[in-house]
C-alpha cells in the first residue's frame, strides 16, 4: 500500500469504521426487516435523528474547540416550553418567536463561552450550572409537558420535496453548511484552538472571540434541535432536553471527533447520531427487550474509542 | 541608520528581573546573533520584539519610530517575526494551513482556497529550496524536526523585515542545520535583519556579522564576529573565566560488559544492531537523524517493540515496558529527547518529578515515607546543584538546564547503572552542558556505563570514550578513541562504504 495511501487510510481510520458500524447495522436491519432501503424509510429516520443532529452539531463545535457543552440538555427542553407556551397559532407572532429562541439560543452560549473565557472555569462545570438553571427556567414556565404548536407547525416533518421530506433537506444544508463552515476563518481558528489553544493564541487568535463563538453555535443549534423537536412531539416538555446532552456527545465520538479537541468532523457525528437512533430501531425489529439498546450504543461507544486510540498509537509509531 | 535601536529596555515578572537596562542594535541586512546562558534574558528580549509580552521600561526604536507592540499580530504588521524554540504550529492542521494560519487565501465566500494555498506553498519551498516535506500532512504527523522546518516556512511566509531565529537549529539534524544557516546567510544578504539565537558557536561563528552577549538579564557587550575569540566571548558569558568545556577523560573503562546487544531491530528504523557498551565507559552514538538513534534507545528502555539479544550484566534481558527497565540496580534509566513532554511533569514539584519513578525505595507498606523521600531529594538537589528555592518549587519554572538536571536527578535515583542519554544538552546553557558533561565522566568513573548521543557533533569528540555511528539503523562505524573525530563521524554517517 502506498504510504500517502496509508496516511489517509489512518488519518480517517475513526470516520471510517463509524461507517461500517453504521452499514453493518443497516445490513442487519434490513435482513430483519423490509423496506429498510426506502426513501420513505430515509425520511422517517432523519425525522426521528434530526433533533440529536442538530444538538449535536453544535456538541461538535465545541468538542472541536476543546470543551464539552452539557447546558444543551437545558437550551432544548427551554426552547420547547417557551415556543409551546408562547407561538398561539399567528404565523408572524411564530417567526418572531422562532428568532427569538435561536437568539436566545445563542446569547445564552455566549454566555456560557465569556464565562468559561474570561473566568478561566471548566467548561463542564460552566455548563453543567446552566443547564441547570436553564432546566429551572424551563420548570417554572411549564411545570410539566403540555403547550401546544399548531398542525402546520408539527406537518414539517411530513412536508415533502422531491420525494423528500423537511428533515431529510435540512440534514442536506446542514452538511452544506459544514463544509462551508469549516474552511472559514472562524471554523479553522475554532479548529485549531482546540488542537493547541497555546500555538493559536501564540498565532494572534483571540481565544475569547473563538468561545463565545463556539459556545454560541451551541446554544444556537441546541435551540434550532429544540423547534424541531416541537414539529415531532406537538408540545413543550421541562424535562426532554436531558436527552440529547450525553447523546450528542456520543455521536460525535462515534462518529471520530475528538475529545482533546481539534479533530473531526460533522460528516461523523451525523453517521454517529443515525447509528444511535437506528440502534433504537434495530432492537425493536429483534423483539429483545429496548433495555438492551444502551448496552449497545455503549458498546459501539467503546469500538470508536478504541478505533481512534489505535489508530492514534500507529501513526506514531510510524513517524518515529 | 540601525533598523532596531533598544536602550535601557527593562522586564520585571513580579519581583524576579528577567530584563534589565539592556540594550541592542542591529541593521538591516545583518545577521545578528545573541549568545548567553539560559535565563540570561535572551528570550525575554526577543519576546518584547515579537510582541509576545509588554516591557516595563525603556525604548525600542524601530526604523527611527517609537516601537510598542501590543501583541504578535501588531509586531509582524510592523514587520517583525519570530520564529519560537516553542513551536507555535497547530497539530491537527496541515502542514500548509499551519504556513499560513489566519491568512489563508479565500474566495469570496469565505472558504479557503485550496489551490491557491498549495501553490503558495510550493512556491515558498521552491523559493528557499526547502527539504522535502508533505504540504498536505497534519503537523501532528511530522517529526520534530520537520515541524521545526515547517515553523520556519511559516516566519518566512509572512515576509518581514525583521526574522527572529530563537534557536531554530538545535532540533535540526547536519543537513537540515546546514540548509539552514545557508538560509539565514541568504535572508540578509536579500536585505533582512535575521536575529539568531544559538547554543553552539561554531553555528554562531559561521554565519553571524556581529553578536551581542547577554548574563544575567542584560547585554554586556556586541562584538564583531571576526575580532574576538571564543575565549572572550565564553568568559563574558558566564563572567568569569571557565575552565574548560569539556572535561578531562580519563579511562575508566573495565573489562566488564554492561549492555550487549545482538542484532536489536525495531520498525523500518533499526535493522540489526549489535555492541558491547562496558562498565565505565561512555559511548557516543552518532549518525545523521533518522537513522535508528531514537529506535535503539527507545527499544532498549522498553518503550518500542523490537527484537534481537540484548544482555545486561551478563543476564539476557527483555524489557517490555520502561517500568520493567526502571527495576533497580540491573535495570536501565533513561534520559529522554523531549524534556518537557517526556522527562518532565511540567506541573508538579522537583520533589515529586526526582521520586516519581523511584516510589518503591520510600514507601513502606504503600506509605510514602516522607522523611527518606526528603533524603533523596536533598541528595540529588546537591549532587546536581540544582538551584531551586524550595523542591515544593514546580518543575515548569526552572531555566532549562535546570529541568534537564531535575530529569538527570530522576533518573540517578532509579539506581539503575546503564544510563541511555538521548541528546541530553539539547537547549542547555553552556555553563550546565560543562556540568552535566562533567558529571558523564564522574558517573563513569564510578562505574556506570552510558549509551550517549548528541545532535552536536563536538560534544561525542570530545566526551566520548568511544562513538558508534548509525547509518540506516545499522552500525556504519565503530571509533576507537583515537580515531574519534568530526570528520570520521561524518564520514561514515553519511558515505556508503564502511571506514
Amino acid at each position: 500500500m502506498s504510504t500517502s495511501l496509508r496516511n489517509y487510510l489512518l488519518d480517517k481510520a475513526p470516520f471510517l469504521t463509524a461507517c461500517a458500524m453504521l452499514v453493518a447495522i443497516l445490513a442487519t436491519y434490513a435482513s430483519l426487516q423490509r423496506g429498510v432501503f426506502s426513501i420513505d424509510e430515509l425520511n422517517l429516520v432523519t425525522g426521528s435523528a434530526m433533533t440529536l443532529i442538530l444538538v449535536a452539531t453544535g456538541q461538535t463545535i465545541v468538542i472541536l474547540r476543546g470543551g464539552i457543552d452539557l447546558s444543551v440538555g437545558g437550551m432544548v427542553s427551554l426552547g420547547t416550553v417557551i415556543a409551546a407556551t408562547q407561538f398561539g397559532t399567528d404565523p408572524v407572532n411564530i417567526v418572531l418567536w422562532s428568532s427569538a429562541i435561536l437568539l436566545l439560543g445563542f446569547l445564552i452560549g455566549a454566555a456560557n463561552g465569556v464565562m468559561i473565557n474570561y473566568l478561566q472555569l471548566q467548561p463542564f462545570l460552566v455548563t453543567l450550572a446552566t443547564w441547570s438553571v436553564l432546566s429551572g427556567v424551563a420548570m417554572i414556565i411549564l411545570p410539566t409537558d403540555g403547550g401546544s404548536v399548531p398542525d402546520w407547525w408539527i406537518g414539517f416533518g411530513y412536508s415533502e420535496f422531491l420525494g423528500l421530506a423537511g428533515p431529510v433537506w435540512m440534514m442536506i444544508a446542514l452538511i452544506g453548511f459544514w463544509f462551508w463552515f469549516k474552511s472559514t476563518r472562524l471554523g479553522t481558528t475554532i479548529r485549531a484552538t482546540g488542537s493547541s489553544e497555546k500555538s493559536a493564541f501564540l498565532s494572534g487568535v483571540s481565544i475569547m472571540r473563538v468561545d463565545i463563538a463556539a459556545y454560541g453555535l451551541s446554544g444556537f443549534f441546541a435551540a434550532a434541535g429544540a423547534l424541531y423537536l416541537t414539529t415531532q412531539t406537538g408540545g413543550g416538555s421541562p424535562i426532554i432536553g436531558k436527552d440529547y446532552i450525553l447523546p450528542s456527545v456520543a455521536a460525535a465520538v462515534i462518529g471520530g471527533v475528538s475529545l482533546f479537541g481539534g479533530r473531526g468532523g460533522l460528516m461523523g457525528t451525523v453517521v454517529g447520531a443515525f447509528i444511535l437512533i437506528l440502534i433504537g430501531s434495530l432492537v425493536f425489529a429483534l423483539r429483545i427487550s429496548s433495555h438492551w439498546q444502551p448496552v449497545l450504543s455503549g458498546l459501539i461507544l467503546l469500538v470508536a474509542v478504541l478505533t481512534s486510540s489505535l489508530t492514534e498509537k500507529t501513526a506514531k509509531g510510524q513517524a518515529q | 541608520m540601525d533598523l532596531i535601536e533598544v536602550s535601557g529596555l527593562t522586564k520585571r515578572y513580579g519581583g524576579i528581573v528577567a530584563l534589565e537596562q539592556a540594550s541592542f542594535s542591529a541593521r538591516a541586512g545583518e545577521v545578528h546573533a545573541l549568545i548567553g546562558e539560559n535565563g540570561a534574558g535572551k528570550s525575554t528580549f526577543i519576546q518584547i520584539l515579537a510582541g509576545a509580552v509588554a516591557h516595563d521600561g525603556g525604548d525600542v526604536l524601530f526604523d527611527g519610530a517609537h516601537y510598542n507592540p501590543a501583541n504578535p499580530d501588531d509586531a509582524e504588521t510592523t514587520g517583525v517575526t519570530a520564529v519560537f524554540q516553542e513551536l507555535s504550529l497547530i497539530p491537527d492542521l496541515t502542514v500548509e494551513e499551519n504556513i499560513w494560519f489566519r491568512r489563508e487565501p479565500r474566495r469570496w465566500w469565505g472558504a479557503a482556497d485550496r489551490r491557491e494555498l498549495r501553490r503558495k506553498t510550493l512556491d515558498l519551498f521552491e523559493k528557499y529550496e526547502f527539504p522535502p516535506i508533505q504540504a498536505d500532512r497534519d503537523v501532528r504527523r511530522l517529526t520534530l524536526a520537520e515541524q521545526q522546518i515547517v515553523e520556519i516556512a511559516k516566519g518566512l511566509a509572512k515576509s518581514t523585515r525583521v526574522l527572529i531565529l530563537d534557536e531554530a537549529t538545535s532540533a535540526l539534524p547536519a543537513k537540515e542545520t546546514e540548509w539552514l544557516l545557508k538560509l539565514t546567510r541568504k535572508l540578509a544578504e536579500e536585505g533582512l535583519l535575521v536575529i539568531f539565537i544559538s547554543h553552539r558557536m561554531g553555528e554562531v561563528r559561521s554565519i553571524a556579522d556581529r553578536m551581542t552577549i547577554f548574563r544575567n538579564g542584560s547585554t554586556v557587550a556586541t562584538h564583531v564576529t571576526d575580532e574576538v575569540s571564543d575565549d572572550e566571548i565564553v568568559a563574558q558569558m558566564i563572567g568569569r573565566q571557565m575552565d574548560r568545556l569539556y572535561p578531562e577523560r580519563r579511562d575508566t573503562t573495565t573489562g566488564r560488559i554492561a549492555l550487549k546487544v545482538s542484532n536489536l531491530e525495531c520498525g523500518s528504523r533499526l535493522r540489526g544492531v549489535g555492541f558491547e557498551l562496558r562498565e565505565g565507559e561512555v559511548l557516543g552514538v552518532g549518525g545523521l537523524q533518522g537513522h535508528g538513534h531514537r529506535e535503539l534507545f527507545q527499544s532498549l528502555f522498553g518503550a518500542s517493540r523490537s527484537t534481537g539479544e540484548v544482555e545486561l550484566w551478563g543476564r539476557t534481558t527483555r524489557f517490555n515496558t520502561p517500568s520493567q527497565a526502571l527495576s533497580g540496580r540491573e535495570g536501565i534509566a533513561l534520559v529522554p529527547e523531549d524534556r518537557g513532554g517526556q522527562g518532565l511533569l511540567n506541573s508538579m514539584s522537583v520533589r515529586e518529578n526526582l521520586t516519581l519513578s523511584v516510589q518503591r525505595r520510600m514507601t513502606w507498606c504503600g506509605l510514602v515515607d516522607s522523611k527518606r523521600e526528603a533524603a533523596l531529594v536533598r541528595e540529588m538537589v546537591d549532587l546536581l546543584s540544582i538551584k531551586v528555592d524550595t523542591p515544593e518549587q514546580e518543575a515548569g519554572t526552572l531555566s532549562g538546564g535546570n529541568q534537564q538536571k531535575v530529569v538527570f536527578g530522576k533518573m540517578l535515583l532509579t539506581e539503575a547503572r546503564v544510563l541511555l542519554l538521548y541528546d541530553p544538552t539539547r537547549g542547555v546553557d553552556v555553563g550546565t552542558k560543562s556540568e552535566i558533561f562533567q558529571l558523564m565522566r564522574d558517573l563513569a568513573a564510578q562505574g556506570y556505563a552510558i549509551l550517549f548521543h548528541s545532535s552536536d557533533m563536538p560534544e561525542l569528540v570530545h566526551v566520548c570514550d568511544r562513538v558508534m555511528v548509525l547509518r540506516a539503523g545499522h552500525v556504519a562505524a565503530l571509533l576507537d578513541r583515537s580515531a574519534i573525530s568530526e570528520e570520521a563521524i561524518l564520514r561514515a554517517a553519511v558515505l556508503e562504504k564502511d571506514t
